[in-house]
């Protein structure tokens, strides 16, 4: 009997097998890009796009150049509303099933941001098919006409983008993948962050990162070595690189730059809040002026370098304090300075707040050859 | 239904005849006997003496029967049996009257002296004929440094080379008889003192108590006192190498010799004693530990990895690292196959390759093994049968399994894989979650003797985990495996031979 039992069991467990959905690899469709364009009234036009394996014959097999049976589709585009699985809308114009599960790259349009993220995000953070290594970017004109351009490489747009931003958020820009924008989104004294990438002739450009606040756009951080101002108050970073330009045409770069920061708060629950940012950077020099052959031409230039970046931190922050954002989180870092924190006043002061950034520069080396100091 | 009633009256018409088969006496023997031409029978007439002398010639000792015995019962001392007794220089002579007694020695190669053809009463000289392959180099467990010596056929012989090995009278040798009709010899060794009393009677229980025909080998014989009969795993190690059998003998594990069989079973034994080669005791023990735990990767590696590569293109394309998507989509593409079927085609390949290659004389297998393997792979990759991908998960699965040192416990790896497949094919990777926890609970509730299987595991045990997965220095095995229960558990004194290791002894030179 208990045998008998055993054994039907066994066999009932085959038949719910039927209600796993199999998604044989070289069977479906892989979306690796999204891109939604707010069309206004709660419409939102959608692309994906599909990276294509099989081009011609296939490699290893010995006879044959026929296209092999994998399926192919390269982008596709449909009109939704707001918050729906956009995938799901595109199954009727997919050759094989398509599956969400690679989804590597969201990008928004700017209309998009501002008409409000909360749906869509809320969306993602239900769905546990998709990574949270996925890049969710606002695109600066229309995500149809970047995710359905030509460019310059044959790669699948998607990764374009991908590997586009990885790179650089290794260096002078700041971390921000889906793990991250859901903590900084979700999290209270602290505003979210996305890159922001624009279509130029056959190139994708990275150039700045766009701010949420509230669940809307609230401005851009942009221009001129802003990111890696920004990155140096927000995370500790290991490949940076700062052109110093303190004359016009006179330029001053350092390389490799390693950098931490610490805060410090007073006064957390005040009505004007003291924030010290600590900055301490490493890096070398490589291009320096030529002209200049004074001993203390490295000390003179770093102090400089240091006023300068001081400013620019304050001046950034200021900026940020004036639009009411705090994507740094400067707020929980002022929770966690403070004993018994006034949650609810906290909005009130921090656009008192004093900020003041200490910068310590260290060069660790100048190149290869010592001219500049010998010679005086 | 109606079949087992016909076996049942086979039966009875069988033991039947069997029965009336059965010699009530002397002569009734000696006339079925001599229907075979190799039984000699003769009377001898002699001077002062005459007596009927019978053997077995393909049983006997020819040179020692014509040198030590005939010779003498020529001679004119010889008046009765008694007087062989006293004259003939060979010991444990029997005299009997006991037909059955009889009947066992002949067959064992005895010489059968009686003064009458029909008397039961008899003398037996034991003329033995010891023939058998000589000790060779060992074939399945080779080593390459440490002993070379393998067991032969022959029962004594395997007996002497462990005695030589074992030179303190506490090594003991049980004889007990298997089976109904050949009586075959099984030899119960242990040492005396160090070997757990409760594992011994077990293991004596266990043979004693088989119902069997006849016993062919320690394989066999594995099976029959195995645990559990219907695991796949084996509970005991069969070794062909002396110097295996003496150190298990000395952590007080019993080894148990066949005649005719040329392994010793060595009982009882834990899982992760079937993944040690013995020539991990010859290396440092950092690279004994090493390849102990790469074989151990070998092992998971060869069970999980094509039902892996099943779950993970079947349900989950999201674990799939993109820069391989290109790889495993282009080589799939031509595949008509799902990729159960693709596996299940390649494992199956694999296995016939390897079964051919078992079955062939030598250097026939060698060259179908290669040529087979090349041939039949890159054709299916190309005729697009299977993926170039899986081909190389496959052949690198398949030779992880081979490393496992004991070939029972490799075959069983090979067929695991089977399980896992079809499981990864119905829930992807919950099914081999499930699968595998199937394989875990069976392996819990195995026992090996009555001892825990995958002891040093599960019960946790420290002093075991020292030669398992790892293996520490000899220095620091003080203790024998708790898993034995040994009589006598401690091999030496760790505090003196550390005291040793301090000490700056001088060189004689100095």
């Amino acid at each position: 009997m208990k045998r008998l039992i055993s054994l039907i069991s066994c066999i009932l467990f085959l038949a719910l097998s039927g209600c796993v959905q199999p998604s044989i690899i070289d069977d479906i469709l892989m979306a690796e890009a999204e891109g939604l364009d707010y069309l206004g009234d709660n419409k939102v036009l959608g692309t994906i796009t599909v990276p294509n394996y099989v081009t011609g014959g296939v490699s290893g097999s010995g006879g044959g150049g026929l296209p092999a049976t994998a399926a192919m589709m390269s982008s596709a585009s449909a009109i939704t509303y707001d918050g729906k699985s956009l995938v799901e809308k595109l199954q009727v114009k997919g050759q094989k099933a398509i599956r969400v599960g690679k989804l590597r790259v969201m990008l928004l349009n700017k209309a998009y941001l501002q008409h409000g993220i909360r749906k869509l995000i809320e969306f993602r953070n239900q769905d546990p098919d998709v990574g949270r290594d996925l890049y969710l970017i606002m695109v600066d004109g229309s995500t149809k006409e970047l995710l359905e351009g030509t460019y310059q490489t044959q790669i699948p747009i998607s990764r374009y983008i991908y590997d586009l931003i990885f790179h650089n958020q290794e260096k002078n820009f700041p971390l921000s993948n889906m793990k991250i924008f859901m903590y900084k989104y979700y999290g209270a004294h602290m505003n979210a962050y996305m890159p922001i990438i624009k279509k130029q002739g056959k190139h994708i450009v990275l150039t700045g990162y766009a701010l949420i606040e509230n669940n809307r756009y609230a401005g851009t951080v942009m221009g001129d070595n802003a990111n890696f101002i920004f990155k140096s108050l927000l995370e500790t970073v290991n490949l940076g690189y700062y052109d110093y330009e303190y004359k016009p045409g006179q330029h001053f770069v350092l390389e490799d730059i390693q950098s931490t920061i610490s805060y410090k708060v007073k006064n957390g629950n005040g009505a004007e809040p003291k924030i010290t940012a600590q900055v301490k950077m490493s890096g070398n020099v490589r291009q320096g002026n030529p002209e200049i052959k004074t001993k203390n031409y490295y000390t003179k230039m770093k102090k400089k370098l240091q006023n300068h970046l001081e400013n620019r931190m304050e001046n950034m922050v200021a900026a940020f304090q004036k639009k009411g954002v705090d994507p740094i989180g400067l707020g929980d870092i002022a929770r966690s300075y403070t004993r018994h924190f006034n949650d609810s006043s906290w909005e009130d002061h921090y656009p008192n707040a004093q900020f003041r950034a200490h910068v310590s520069i260290d060069i660790n080396e100048t190149g290869s050859s010592e001219m500049h100091d010998s010679s005086s | 239904m109606l079949w087992f009633k016909k076996e049942k009256e086979k039966e009875k018409i069988n033991t039947d005849t069997r029965k009336t088969d059965h010699p009530k006496n002397v002569r009734h023997l000696l006339n079925q006997l001599k229907r075979n031409p190799d039984f000699v029978h003769y009377k001898h007439v002699g001077g002062s003496f005459s007596c009927w002398i019978s053997f077995f010639s393909s049983l006997i000792n020819d040179e020692s029967i014509h040198r030590d015995v005939l010779p003498f019962l020529y001679s004119d001392k010889i008046r009765s049996l008694d007087d062989i007794r006293k004259n003939v220089p060979i010991e444990k002579m029997i005299r009997t009257s006991d037909l059955k007694e009889i009947q066992t020695k002949l067959m064992v190669g005895f010489i059968l002296i009686q003064i009458r053809e029909n008397s039961n009463n008899a003398l037996l000289i034991p003329s033995v004929l010891r023939e058998g392959r000589q000790i060779e180099k060992s074939e399945v467990e080779t080593s390459i440094i440490g002993a070379k010596e393998a067991f032969v056929e022959a029962i004594d012989t395997n007996i002497s080379l462990i005695r030589k090995r074992i030179p303190i009278p506490q090594f003991t040798v049980e004889e007990l008889r298997v089976g109904k009709i050949s009586n075959t010899r099984v030899c119960l060794t242990y040492i005396d003192g160090i070997a757990n009393e409760e594992n011994i009677n077990t293991a004596r229980q266990r043979i004693k108590d088989l119902e069997i025909d006849h016993l062919i080998d320690t394989s066999a014989l594995s099976q029959l006192i195995s645990d559990n009969a219907r695991s796949p795993f084996p509970v005991f190690i069969d070794t062909e190498r002396p110097d295996r059998t003496t150190a298990g003998l000395y952590e007080g594990k019993i080894a148990v010799l066949v005649d005719g069989s040329p392994n010793a079973l060595i009982i009882p034994t834990t899982l992760v004693e079937f993944f040690n080669a013995f020539d991990d005791y010859f290396v440092v023990w950092h690279f004994a530990t090493a390849y102990r735990l790469l074989r151990l990767f070998a092992v998971a590696f060869s069970v999980l990895s094509s039902a892996t590569y099943v779950a993970v293109l079947s349900f989950h394309y999201q674990l799939v690292p993109t820069d391989l998507l290109g790889a495993l989509i282009t080589s799939r593409s031509v595949v008509p196959f799902s990729p159960m079927v693709e596996a299940l085609i390649l494992e199956i390949m694999i296995e016939l390759l390897r079964e051919a290659g078992a079955r062939l004389p030598t250097k026939v297998g060698q060259t179908m093994g290669i040529v087979g393997g090349i041939v039949i792979g890159t054709a299916s990759v190309q005729a697009g049968l299977t993926s170039n991908v899986l081909l190389i998960l496959v052949a690198m699965s398949a030779l992880a399994a081979f490393t496992t040192p004991n070939y029972k416990m490799g075959t069983t790896i090979r067929f695991l894989r089977f399980p896992f497949i079809v499981a990864a094919n119905i829930w992807g990777l919950l099914g081999i979650t499930v699968c595998f926890t199937f394989f875990v609970c069976h392996l819990l509730r195995l026992t090996s003797l009555g001892r825990p299987f995958i002891e040093p595991i599960y019960p946790l045990r420290l002093i075991d985990l020292k030669d398992s997965f790892i293996r520490f220095p000899y220095s620091h095995q003080t203790e024998r495996p708790m898993f034995l229960r040994p009589g006598d558990p401690s091999r030496f004194d760790y505090k003196r031979s550390k005291k040793r290791a301090g000490i700056q002894q001088n060189d004689i030179d100095e």
